[in-house]
């Protein structure tokens, strides 16, 4: 079986466990989930690297079980925490380290020894390793802030790490909220089942019409670094923020829909982010469960900390409130945005593009809006106007696609080709069409992408203003009949299907 | 104290860690009324609440405070009023 949600083997699989599960009597209901989500992890590839979810689990269960009974919870909580943390540490981030030293050296023989001084490992990585850790480790921190009780059950803690639809491609969560529900056997609900497929048919039309169509756009300008400039790699470049975009909400979808088939509510991962007016917002809108994860578990402890707390009362009393909270906050920021980074992979691409780059974005805005507030004020323009509104708009969705240069590329230095190559006047516009033609977009397919945007822009407004499945289930039938007919008809003819009906593997999947 | 009192001493705590001497905060109030109100400025807030009351809230109330009232409700548990 293929490893993504959207193959079909994976569809006769889900179709099983549903069957069973309703089938089942509710307290084994339960079960169902922990076996079907040992079977979908095995059969996902991963084989016996099952082993390291089901340790991982065990050490943050043994560790709220040994906290209880020692005065030392502290040390628990760190042993746990570096315990859960070291697969991830060694199997992701090993290569990164002798990557960085094989180029130090490289840098230090005046780029001209190319050996590597220490060769790179081979390991094999379980697969969702950044999203089941954090959810595992979740637990044990929640258990020691006291915002959750203690499982006395492993085998529930490990139906919780290793719930199915969302171990490989998160999202990511948080025990004392996610964890309930999903061990209390649901009830058949209509209204669940209903609405979870649809959710699910959306997450299949954007990941197969609109990403994989994308992708075939971004992949020209990414493959071929440099060849087609200018413009060119402007627009392989939206569409890249588009590929991603629909491709890891759409997977979230799915991951969502399913999830509420089974009657379970899983956290939300995306909020309509090309919308957000700041990167501080846009990082409220995308991916917001790494995001909150990462501001409660690690940054909250960095600014608790008895240094933080010292440079931030220096830097209050010597530049005021407002201004020394941000100067003091500028390092804790670096620290959480590095984390960020690094939670995306181990490479200096993802440590730019998705961590540092963002920083100093945030940084930046923050010490810079006391004179761009100014400058308005001298100018007489209202800091609320709709028409700024837009323009910062505009401004956030330039800035993110700079970071997804970082985040496409296949290394540090190919984003900065690609970068580079957009500042060309003249390129080959009509040759990169007529390649992009031979990859398979003639202009129907041009066609069908633009309607699909369409589409997908009318219902992100929508949502400006609520759920858009309650709204159509509002309408009479034939309406509610004739909207999900279209949409399953339109995704069934104009998706872009592999082998095994499958799309090409989600971009987050695997992280 | 009372709980009046304790919601006049924070009005008086969020309007200096906002420079803003006209804020007008209520128990209802969150960190969405309040520009500039972000996970930065909350934990330094929190902070001068603690030293304020002299107090230590835990790292799960501090995730947890949906509005002023909710701080104010750990801030006499951990006085001893509640």
């Amino acid at each position: 079986m293929g490893a993504t949600v959207t193959s079909f083997y994976f569809l006769c699989f889900l179709l099983c466990v549903l069957a069973v599960y309703y089938i089942s009597p509710i307290r084994f209901r339960r079960v169902v989930i922990l076996i079907a989500s040992i079977a979908y992890y095995i059969l996902s590839g991963n084989g016996l690297l099952m082993v390291f979810p089901v340790v991982t689990t065990l050490i943050s269960w043994a560790g709220v079980l040994l906290m209880e009974r020692t005065e030392k919870k502290k040390a628990v909580l760190v042993a746990v925490t570096l315990l859960d943390l070291l697969p991830l540490i060694v199997l992701k981030y090993v290569n990164f380290f002798i990557n960085t030293v094989n180029g130090i050296a490289f840098a230090a023989s005046s780029w001209t020894n190319a050996d590597p001084v220490i060769p790179n490992i081979a390991l094999a990585v379980p697969l969702g390793i950044s999203f089941y850790t954090f959810s595992a480790l979740s637990y044990t921190i929640d258990f020691y802030n006291g915002t959750a009780e203690k499982e006395k059950d492993y085998l529930k803690l490990l139906s919780y790490v290793m719930f199915f639809p969302a171990v490989l491609s998160g999202p990511i969560r948080r025990y004392r909220f996610d964890a309930k529900g999903l061990n209390e056997g649901n009830k058949l609900d209509y209204h669940n089942l209903t609405f979870g497929a649809q959710r699910m048919l959306w997450g299949f039309f954007k990941t197969f019409v609109i990403s994989e169509r994308m992708k075939i756009i971004s992949s020209r300008i990414y493959d071929t670094p440099g060849v087609y400039g200018g413009i060119c790699a402007i627009t392989g470049t939206v569409c890249y923020a588009f590929e991603l975009y629909t491709n890891f909400s759409g997977c979230m979808d799915i991951v969502l829909g399913i999830s509420q088939m089974l009657g379970y509510e899983l956290p939300e991962n995306f909020n309509t982010p090309f919308f957000a007016k700041s990167i501080q917002e846009f990082w409220r809108r995308w991916h917001i469960t790494l995001g909150v994860w990462m501001k409660e578990y690690v940054f909250y402890p960095v600014l608790r900390t008895k240094a933080f707390t010292a440079l931030n009362d220096k830097c209050k009393k010597k530049y005021g409130s407002k201004k020394g909270k941000q100067i003091a906050n500028i390092p804790a920021l670096l620290i959480l945005w590095l984390t960020v980074g690094l939670w995306h992979g181990g490479d200096w691409k993802y440590v730019i593009g998705s961590g540092l780059l963002h920083w100093l974005y945030i940084v930046c805005g923050q010490l810079l809006t006391p004179y761009t507030d100014r400058l308005l004020t001298f100018l007489k323009i209202k800091k609320d106007a709709k028409w700024l509104d837009v323009l910062r708009v505009i401004r956030t969705f330039i800035l993110v696609n700079i970071g997804f240069i970082f985040f496409r590329a296949h290394s540090l230095g190919e984003s900065i080709q690609v970068f580079g190559s957009m500042f060309r006047i003249h390129v080959p516009v009509a040759e990169f069409i007529e390649k992009l033609g031979e990859d398979g977009l003639d202009w129907i397919e041009v066609g069908i992408l633009l309607i699909s945007l369409v589409v997908l822009t009318v219902v992100s407004v929508l949502q400006q203003k609520g759920s858009v499945r309650e709204m159509i289930d509002k309408k009479s039938l034939p309406i509610r009949w004739i909207i999900w007919f279209a949409l399953l008809f339109f995704t069934l003819l104009t998706g872009y299907y592999g082998p095994g009906y499958s799309a090409a593997e989600f971009i987050y999947q695997g992280f | 104290m009372t709980r009046e009192d304790i919601l006049e001493q924070v009005t008086q705590i969020i309007r200096d860690e906002f420079e803003d001497d006209e804020l007008e905060v209520s128990e209802e109030t969150t960190a969405a009324d309040v520009e500039d109100w972000d996970s930065l400025a909350h934990i330094s807030l929190i902070h001068e609440v603690e030293r304020n009351f002299d107090i230590k809230f835990t790292m799960g109330e501090i995730q947890d405070f949906r509005n002023v009232g909710e701080m104010i409700d750990s801030i006499e548990v951990h006085l001893g009023q509640a």
